[in-house]
């Protein structure tokens, strides 16, 4: 479950000086490479911003599913019935396993999973800024499971036709088992919502607490900078911000109302003549007082982590006697 | 067909199933390392599974539907044995309950799998690849933590210590041992137990384990009766919590 | 503590400032390259890695992270370290010239010449 990437507001303008040092010939190689469909693999030349960029985002999006795996987490030993329990323990599972896949294909890069790891737990890498909010209820589990899943999708298609052989490959696997996430978030919302007035109630408050993390999911409307051109370009990254939050509202506003529930901005509503959206402008001054760790749940996620990883130590240092060198992955 | 016997051996081999599926999954997502999360909370779906399995066989007997039996009793009416409400500790707890218990489980499926009792015979046949699994992670964590350092050693065998009278209590004898042996339903918790033995220990020798002595073996019985640790019944209350918001509603 | 709304979580009272030793290298293990056959038959694939100590553990693991969904009947795991691998730098080396179209099936053509034959033969 992932949004798309932040670009550091810092990093925008500075592309001449990143490819200054770059060989013109290699470059204008990998560059028609990309131009004309093919993948980048792994041991490939690649310019460093390349590198460092999709480095960055990779990992930001195995931190998110890692991270992600908490506020559902929540309701895994509560969750009501076989179908729930088993469903809901499915689904965090394969979040942990797209942890896995997409470490894996950052790995590829040259950052070690411990690296990336000690930079999650120390805050020193960003994650998903949805899963810093808490999930009150079971209904907050299942808009988690159908909404966020969807925005997710949404981003992780998108991302699958990039440029980089290994996190395309990692998210065409990704993109098939988040199918059936959001067919099970759907699947738990429609029930709720078709229940009892008690569970509507539970499912229409999710809603409501839910959708303005969700209107912050994709990120705000990116700066046109020559920095966001060049990775458009690399196909690093393959929509807008804006863009990506349209079609989510173009597929999902509309499932919403169908049952019946409302959507917590009275200015949301479809411009007949251009197609497009209209909202009220979601609070960017919350999205990066959360991002900069201000958000309900930024301590606690972390301080999870560093507790799990700190109770598994003893277990993984048993094992490491007999090793005896890192070797990156191929692929 | 000693109905009253099928049930009362149904009734306690999905609530272990199911309890111990239920502790299990409290690890999904902090897990020690990735890949282990992962396969640990396979294991922990097929438990609730063949959970649903057992009970869905009750059902068939005329008890009530399977998420009523599994979300609605109190749990003084749950006949899983001590072992398996316990909390999960740490990892090296969690794995030896898992090896212990899981040994136990696939000896028990292979008898059920001869079951004079068709639809328990046909659940046997159904799970034997899952529990095969089971056993295979355990002995393998089991064999290579118990012999990799001094701490994870250490830590195994105190974790063997604390477990094996508990592990003793899976094998509490049940009111119908008898009529289920007679009309060959299943042999029963001695044979069980034995056969657990010669498995075990061999295996926990191996990984250079010490079972405790003979003398200080206690099984800790009462589960199969309905007497549970204070552990079970705050499992049973977080468990149906969402569900009894409203047990008639569909969830 | 973390008053969590996790029950899970709040068990395990967790204090939010428990700082602790970065992961070490070699933390996570090695990593094993994984081969996964879906029936009898098929080709073995790669699907992806592994990270475990040891070749028994890394196909515990890897068949839940890479059998979990739809058919396997088989599963290979290699450490990383012991694939030798081309280069991407020398993928020249498989363009291969149109002339050898000696060792393609499409190079030969007897029917011209049976037609021939069999023409000269009526005249």
């Amino acid at each position: 479950m992932y949004g798309n990437a932040y670009i550091d507001p810092n990093e925008v303008n500075k592309t001449h000086s990143v490819l200054a040092d770059e060989d013109p010939k290699l470059l204008a190689e990998f560059e028609a490479r990309i131009e004309r469909g093919e993948k980048i693999e792994p041991k490939d030349w690649m310019p460093k911003e390349y590198r460092k960029q999709l480095i960055r985002m990779i990992e930001q999006h195995g931190h998110s599913e890692i991270i992600g795996a908490l506020p559902e987490g929540t309701w895994i030993t509560r969750a009501p019935g076989f179908k729930r329990k088993l469903a809901l323990m499915a689904k965090v599972q394969d979040e942990v396993g797209h942890a896995q896949l997409l470490y894996s294909a950052a790995e590829t890069l040259g950052k070690s999973r411990e690296a990336m790891i000690n930079d999650l737990i120390t805050g020193k890498s960003k994650y998903s800024n949805v899963f810093n909010y808490p999930a009150f209820t079971w209904a907050d589990a299942c808009i988690i499971a159908w909404l966020i899943d969807a925005g997710a999708i949404i981003n992780q298609v998108a991302n699958a036709k990039g440029s980089y052989g290994p996190y395309c490959r990692a998210l065409d696997r990704i993109c098939t088992e988040e199918s059936f996430h959001l067919k099970y978030g759907h699947d738990n919302v429609v029930t709720l919502a078709t229940g009892t007035p008690v569970q509507r109630k539970m499912v229409q408050e999710a809603l409501n607490r839910w959708w303005p993390p969700i209107m912050h999911f994709f990120g705000p409307s990116d700066k046109i900078s020559s920095h966001t051109e060049i990775l458009m370009k690399w196909k690093v990254k393959m929509a807008t911000n804006d863009d990506m939050r349209q079609q989510f509202l173009n597929m999902y506003v509309p499932k919403i109302w169908d049952l019946g529930l409302t959507v917590p901005d009275a200015n949301l509503k479809k411009n007949a003549e251009t197609g497009k959206w209209e909202y009220t402008e979601p609070d960017w001054d919350e999205f990066k007082r959360v991002i900069n760790g201000g958000g309900p749940c930024n301590a606690e996620r972390l301080a999870v982590r560093r507790n799990a990883e700190e109770r598994g130590r003893w277990v993984r240092e048993a094992l490491k006697a007999g090793q005896t060198a890192y070797v990156v992955p191929f692929a | 067909m000693n109905v009253a016997a099928i049930k009362e051996l149904l009734y306690k081999v999905a609530d272990d199933q199911l309890v111990i599926g239920h502790r299990n999954s409290e690890w999904t997502g902090l897990g020690p390392i990735l890949e282990e999360d992962i396969a640990f909370s396979s294991m922990a779906q097929d438990k609730l599974g063949h959970a649903q399995g057992c009970y869905q066989i009750l059902h068939d007997l005329g008890e009530a539907e399977p998420d009523q039996i599994a979300f609605s009793r109190k749990a003084n009416q749950f006949h899983n044995c001590h072992f398996v409400e316990l909390p999960n500790g740490e990892y090296d707890f969690s794995l030896m309950r898992h090896f212990l218990f899981d040994h136990a489980d696939q000896i028990r499926f292979e008898m059920f799998a001869n079951s004079s009792f068709e639809p328990l015979a046909k659940l046997a046949k159904k799970v034997k690849g899952e529990i095969k699994y089971h056993v295979f992670h355990g002995n393998t964590w089991i064999n290579k933590l118990s012999t990799a350092n001094e701490v994870s050693h250490i830590r195994m065998q105190t974790a063997l210590n604390e477990s094996w009278n508990y592990a003793l209590g899976i094998f509490e004898a049940g009111s119908f041992e008898t009529e289920l042996k007679n009309e060959g339903i299943f042999e029963g918790e001695n044979a069980l137990q034995n056969r657990w033995l010669e498995v075990v220990c061999p295996l926990l020798e191996k990984a250079g384990l010490k079972v405790p002595e003979q003398h200080t073996w206690e099984p800790v019985l009462g589960g199969r009766r309905g007497y549970h640790l204070a552990h079970l019944e705050a499992l049973v209350t977080e468990m149906s919590e969402v569900f009894q918001i409203d047990p008639t509603a569909t969830w | 503590m973390i008053e969590s709304l996790d029950p899970r979580i709040k068990r395990a009272a967790i204090s939010t400032d428990n700082n602790i030793e970065p992961l070490s290298p070699l933390d996570q293990w090695e990593t094993y390259e994984v081969f996964h056959q879906k029936k009898r038959g098929d080709q073995h694939m790669h699907v992806g890695i592994v990270h475990a100590a040891n070749p028994e553990m890394a196909l515990v693991f890897a068949k839940e992270q890479f059998g979990r969904r739809g058919l396997s009947a088989n599963i290979w795991v290699v450490n990383t370290r012991h694939v030798f691998a081309s280069t991407y730098e020398d993928a020249d080396i498989f363009e291969t010239t149109s002339e050898k179209i000696y060792r393609e099936a499409g190079g030969y053509k007897v029917m011209d010449k049976i037609n021939q034959y069999k023409k000269s033969q009526k005249a």
